[in-house]
């Protein structure tokens, strides 16, 4: 027995580690319900362990020879070739200043746009807080996409946030470390992104295949979908905020697998290949610092300054509305309260009146068989029981001088006589009707 | 007769290198593979590890130890990336167990003989990889052998200038 293992230790020793080696793989392997094996997301605590010995022992030279290339490159930027910088920086500062105040106008929006849309029962998210990282080094195989930013759990940072440049997205934290993260590409294979055309509003899942190109699947055969067109992040997959700029489709070819459903490939708008410093959104909630809250401030107080002048001109637009409705006949009447005023009488305008009884004996003021009679007015003309009312009060001896006043050729008599042409019928008592 | 058991001894002489040497190789072959294609992009078509794991297991002709050393690469290799760990490091421990057991068999001092074998244990530690993730686990994932060759071709390009470079590392008597 013991020549056998001697003999064949070659053997044997390559078998072992075989054997143990595929068993730690089948142990991170999951079987679905559909009958797929995928890898688990999670990794056990075992294999993260691995990972961390792994991450310690190849970051720190990896981070000295990136220090050295950004140092030299620092060195050389900001020592050597230091021509034209203090014009830059002039207009550099004037380009501060400008778009300082465009934010400030932008935070409002938002802020507005917010309110808006917690009325309206949306779930929008917007980007306040990120961490800018710069990347050291990469996996090294072409099968994992992923790449190490030297910041980790110590700046913030946690499992599934975006990372993002300013050009458009880039992945999302995987894993985290004290002082690294590793972070999950979106032309990853086994990478993710809910994304839509921006055009044609299309969605569609956004991943990479086995060249590292990205291609957008899930999408229904559709002539609309045309090369140069825009893709966004839909929002929709709890990483990447809506509406950040993904790339544009440079292909569209039709499904090997099912002739429904099209390819599109988009052609990334980060530089995903050459990436240098990533931001990482570390917070969707509102959070701003103390220059945003003071630009916000003078923003709001320019705001307020120009509502003021806004109300100032609606009230001047008001009184001339009051004067003129003041001036028009018939539209108010001075001494009702302003709820009496008739024309703001509820009442409908044109009241069907129920038709009268015959009377048993007729006398002059029976109305006359065959007389049609008007719904809505009363016999005295008026259109609602209320403005019968003011009438009556108008025709009130009182009243007779606001009366004639209102009469373009009247002439107001002196207090205590009854001008000429005014109508001194008693109150309350209607005017007598002539018959034909 | 003497003269081909000189060569022959010659032949099966094992190459011996300072302790740091093994320790420092690999670990700049797992950093410089990791920091590289940041460099380069989507053209890094090179495996230094394997390159590594090949050249140790020539040089010892030990297929145990050529068996160790290409797992442990693979496992940091597969540490590194977001994948299994494992997938790598089987691939590996294959290549390196037949370059270790092939070099005690051919002249590996030949650099037409290191670059051919070397181009042929990238083919077949990517082929290894491929069976084991996709047949053996029943990983579904595209795969590129354009990528595959390309892959290979560089890394027999490397041998012609690092294994140069390595050989006067090792201990002479």
């Amino acid at each position: 027995m013991e020549s056998f293992f001697v003999r064949y230790r070659n053997h044997v020793v390559l078998l072992t580690i075989l054997a143990a080696q595929l068993i730690g793989l089948g142990a991170q392997v999951r079987h679905s319900r559909a009958g797929r094996n995928s890898l688990d997301p999670s990794d056990s605590s075992g294999v993260r362990l691995i990972r961390y010995w792994a991450e310690s022992m190849v970051s720190p030279p990896e981070r000295l020879i990136h220090g050295a290339k950004v140092g030299a490159e620092n060195l050389w930027s900001g020592y050597l070739d230091l021509r034209h910088v203090r014009q830059q920086n002039l207009e550099l500062e004037q380009t501060v200043g400008r778009l300082r105040l465009e934010q400030a106008a932008l935070l409002e929006d938002a802020r507005q746009g917010q309110r808006l849309q917690a009325l309206l029962g949306f779930q929008q998210r917007y980007i306040y807080s990120t961490v800018a990282a710069q990347v050291f080094g990469t996996s090294g195989s072409d099968q994992s996409r992923v790449f190490y930013i030297d910041k980790g759990s110590d700046n913030g940072l946690s499992r599934d946030m975006a990372v993002v440049t300013a050009d458009g997205i880039v992945g999302k934290v995987r894993d985290v470390f004290p002082h690294n993260a590793q972070v999950l590409a979106v032309n990853d294979q086994t990478s993710g992104a809910g994304v839509l055309l921006e055009t044609t509003r299309i969605r569609g899942i956004l991943r990479g295949n086995a060249s590292g190109q990205l291609e957008m699947v899930g999408v229904l055969s559709d002539e609309r979908i045309k090369p140069g067109e825009k893709v966004v992040t839909a929002g929709g997959d709890l990483v990447f905020p809506r509406g950040l700029p993904v790339g544009v489709v440079s292909k569209v070819a039709s499904d090997p697998d099912n002739s429904a459903y099209i390819d599109v490939m988009v052609k990334p708008a980060a530089h995903l290949d050459r990436l240098d410093e990533v931001l990482v959104i570390t917070s969707m909630q509102p959070r701003f610092s103390d220059q945003e809250k003071k630009d916000l401030a003078t923003s709001e107080t320019l705001d307020g300054a120009q509502a003021a002048a806004m109300e100032e001109q609606i009230q001047e637009q008001q009184k001339a509305a009051q004067i003129t409705a003041e001036r028009l006949p018939g539209l108010t009447v001075p001494n009702l309260p302003p709820d009496q005023q008739p024309i703001n009488d509820g009442s409908p305008p044109n009241p069907i009146s129920p038709q009268p009884p015959q009377p048993l004996h007729a006398d002059e003021f029976s109305p006359i068989p065959g007389d049609k009679v008007v719904p809505g007015v009363s016999d005295d003309g008026a259109a609602s029981p209320a403005q019968a009312a003011a009438r009556k009060k108008i025709a009130a001896p009182g009243n007779a001088a606001e009366s004639a006043a209102r009469k373009p050729n009247a002439t107001v008599p002196p207090a205590g006589r009854p001008a000429a042409n005014a109508q001194t019928q008693p109150a309350g008592q209607p005017a007598p009707r002539r018959n034909p | 007769m003497s003269l081909i058991g000189a060569n022959f001894r010659r032949d099966i002489e094992i190459h011996r290198y300072p302790l740091l040497v093994y320790a420092l190789v690999p670990l700049a072959a797992l950093v410089v593979q990791a920091w590289l294609p940041r460099i380069l992009g989507q053209y890094a078509y090179f495996d230094l590890p394997l390159v590594v794991t090949i050249y140790f297991a020539l040089g010892r002709r030990s297929p145990i130890q050529g068996t160790l050393m290409g797992a442990a690469l693979g496992l940091f290799e597969d540490a590194l990336s977001h994948l299994a760990i494992g997938l790598n490091g089987i691939a590996k421990s294959v290549a390196g167990y037949l370059a270790a057991s092939v070099g005690a068999r051919i002249d590996v001092e030949n650099h037409t003989i290191r670059v051919a074998l070397t181009f042929l244990l990238s083919l077949l530690s990517g082929a290894i990889y491929l069976f084991v993730s996709r047949f053996l686990l029943g990983l579904e994932f595209e795969w590129n052998w354009f990528s595959e060759l390309f892959k290979a071709v560089g890394n027999s390009v490397i041998v012609l200038f690092l294994f140069p470079m390595l050989d006067r590392l090792q201990i002479r008597d």
